[in-house]
């Protein structure tokens, strides 16, 4: 029989704040373990949850960006239950009330097709405490525990492999891109559960659905759900059902495991957070928010592609980055040379960076300097020849381009009147050369251009010089 | 009505338990709550009223700044842990 998969989506993603949601203790990947943690994050008596508001400000950021409606009033819930992850016995979340509700994002499929995935809420909570289980014993960590976290879900509506993979592709790159989480799988900042069924295709009953948990790559994304869209077509061929469990998925032998039964389902006793008191999102403050969040690469890539006239690939170069197509856009609106600034960036700048192992957030050559360089090249300044050795000292040196090109002397002639006169020198001195040239053998001209060049010590602009060269041969 | 297996199942599920006289007492007590209940259910339109969550009609303008504070120092943490290994708390093996 032929199946068709029937996936939501659920993913967590840290936010990048500098403290937790409800406390001010630090958030900081990667430090020693219980050292960001303080009475709050431990429930001590008497302590009360204070919210982050940068953390509320993403959340809007990102319930913008994914184009929901957002709740004006701040409403949180406590999800109940006992485990050492949390020492509150209760997770703070919002259950009734996410704050950005009916959105949905729009995904390119490798095939080109646009898929639109609706998202049906995003909602804030905190993360819980990193846990790691040995034979005998378990240690934790606080640090994580109460980290601020968006939860986003979207509906039933994902029916491939590659919609899955190519909307948390999107998803992580948004996210990235305006700056609220570093939305790094790898590090856990993006978690990944996906909720699969299948039916017989052509049907519209849902089958009974299966969680997968633990997906921290996007490759593995696609391996755990291949393995399941088989195990669940064998079990419905065999006429056998598939048990409504979460499963893990097994980094090792690359299958998905059973990790507990759905049917016996824990009882969260959701009710409203009592100490928080509900919170009145003013205006001002969401168009704030929305006002500064920057371009999104879709919007930008149209207009690389149509102001700038750049290439499909080079815009997309451009764009691997919030950074890299800041620092472009930075420089352009210095020297407004979109094409040459293209070109450096994604030749002469991408070789340097990755010759010296550097970033476009750490290269020591700024966007003001490569701006003033470009500048001398589009003015005719200096030859894109001369502009090279500029570019070359600028590695090493810290000095502005008409520095250098001053200190080297390095001063390109464009003016015609000069040209001209070293022309007809040139062609004074070498009579049976415009022979060759009147007699079909045209290549001569770049022994001519040479000639004229080498005159001026090698400033005359060769593009001015061969223009006018041919000129005076051909009139 | 409710019965005293329900009520040990949800005991059971809020990790706690009684004495049977406890479970009796319980019992007659959410009698009398499921009857008020059943009172209120009789309202006309009761289902199109907003539940009352917060006794006052009180809204927060105020929110943190994300401005990090010194959390605890590492060995005051420690002082009410019974087991550690360096910097981690130990506990018995919870897998969930």
């Amino acid at each position: 029989m032929i199946y068709e998969p029937v996936i939501g989506i659920e993913v967590h993603c840290e936010l990048k704040t500098k403290t937790k949601m409800f406390s001010p203790a630090k958030v900081n990947f990667g430090d020693a373990p219980n050292t960001n943690v303080n009475a709050i994050d431990l429930a001590y008596p008497g302590i009360m949850p204070l919210i982050n508001k940068k953390a509320i400000e993403y959340a809007i950021a990102a319930s913008h960006v994914l184009n929901m409606k957002i709740d004006r009033d701040l409403w949180f819930d406590r999800k109940n239950y006992f485990y050492s992850d949390l020492p509150k016995g209760f997770q703070i979340t919002q259950d009734k009330r996410p704050i950005g509700s009916q959105g949905y994002l729009m995904v390119k499929l490798p095939n080109n097709d646009e898929k639109r995935v609706n998202i049906t809420r995003l909602h804030m909570e905190e993360d819980t405490a990193k846990q790691i289980h040995y034979n005998d014993y378990t240690l934790i960590d606080y640090n994580r525990c109460g980290t601020p976290l968006i939860e986003i879900v979207t509906d039933a509506g994902i029916r491939s492999v590659e919609e899955a993979v190519a909307y948390i592709d999107k998803l992580k790159s948004t996210l990235a891109f305006i700056g609220v989480s570093d939305a790094k799988m790898e590090e856990g900042s993006i978690r990944c559960d996906i909720n699969i069924s299948l039916r017989e295709k052509g049907t519209k009953v849902f089958g009974t659905k299966v969680e997968v948990k633990n997906l921290n790559s996007l490759n593995n994304v696609a391996l755990a759900l291949n393995y399941e869209i088989e195990r669940q077509s064998k079990l419905l061929d065999n006429g056998e059902k598939v048990a409504q469990e979460t499963r893990r998925f097994d980094e090792l032998t690359k299958q998905t495991v059973t990790l507990r039964s759905k049917v016996d389902a824990v009882d969260y006793k959701y009710f409203t957070e009592p100490n928080i008191l509900p919170i009145h999102l003013e205006e001002e403050l969401i168009s704030k928010v929305i006002d500064s969040i920057p371009e999104l690469p879709e919007s930008r890539k149209q207009r690389y592609l149509k102001e700038y006239n750049l290439s499909d690939y080079d815009a997309s170069l451009l764009l691997q980055s919030r950074e890299f197509s800041d620092y472009f856009e930075k420089c352009n609106n210095l020297c407004k040379q979109p094409k040459l600034v293209a070109n450096w960036l994604l030749v002469d700048m991408s070789s340097y960076m990755n010759k010296e192992n550097l970033n476009i957030t750490n290269v020591n050559i700024d966007y003001q300097r490569l701006a003033e360089l470009i500048t001398l090249i589009s003015e005719n300044k200096i030859s894109s020849k001369q502009a090279k050795e500029v570019f070359e000292i600028m590695k090493t040196e810290d000095k502005t381009p008409n520095e250098i090109v001053k200190e080297k002397n390095m001063i390109q002639v464009s003016d015609e009147g000069l040209i001209i006169s070293l022309i007809d020198e040139v062609l004074n001195e070498n009579p049976q050369t415009i022979e060759q040239y009147k007699s079909g053998r045209t290549n001569v001209l770049g022994f001519l251009v040479g000639q004229v060049i080498k005159k001026s010590k090698g400033q005359a602009n060769p593009g001015m010089v061969s223009k006018i060269l041919n000129q005076k041969l051909n009139s | 009505m409710i019965s005293i297996e329900e009520l040990k199942d949800l005991a059971n599920r809020l990790k706690f338990d009684m004495s049977e006289e406890e479970y009796q007492t319980l019992q007659k007590e959410f009698e009398i709550i499921l009857k008020q209940m059943d009172l209120i259910g009789q309202i006309e339109n009761v289902d199109t009223v907003e539940p009352m969550t917060f006794p006052y009609p009180v809204s927060a303008s105020w929110i943190r700044e994300d401005v990090e504070q010194e959390g605890l120092e590492i060995e005051e943490l420690m002082s009410n842990i019974k087991d550690r290994m360096g910097n981690f708390i130990k506990v018995p093996k919870v897998v969930g």
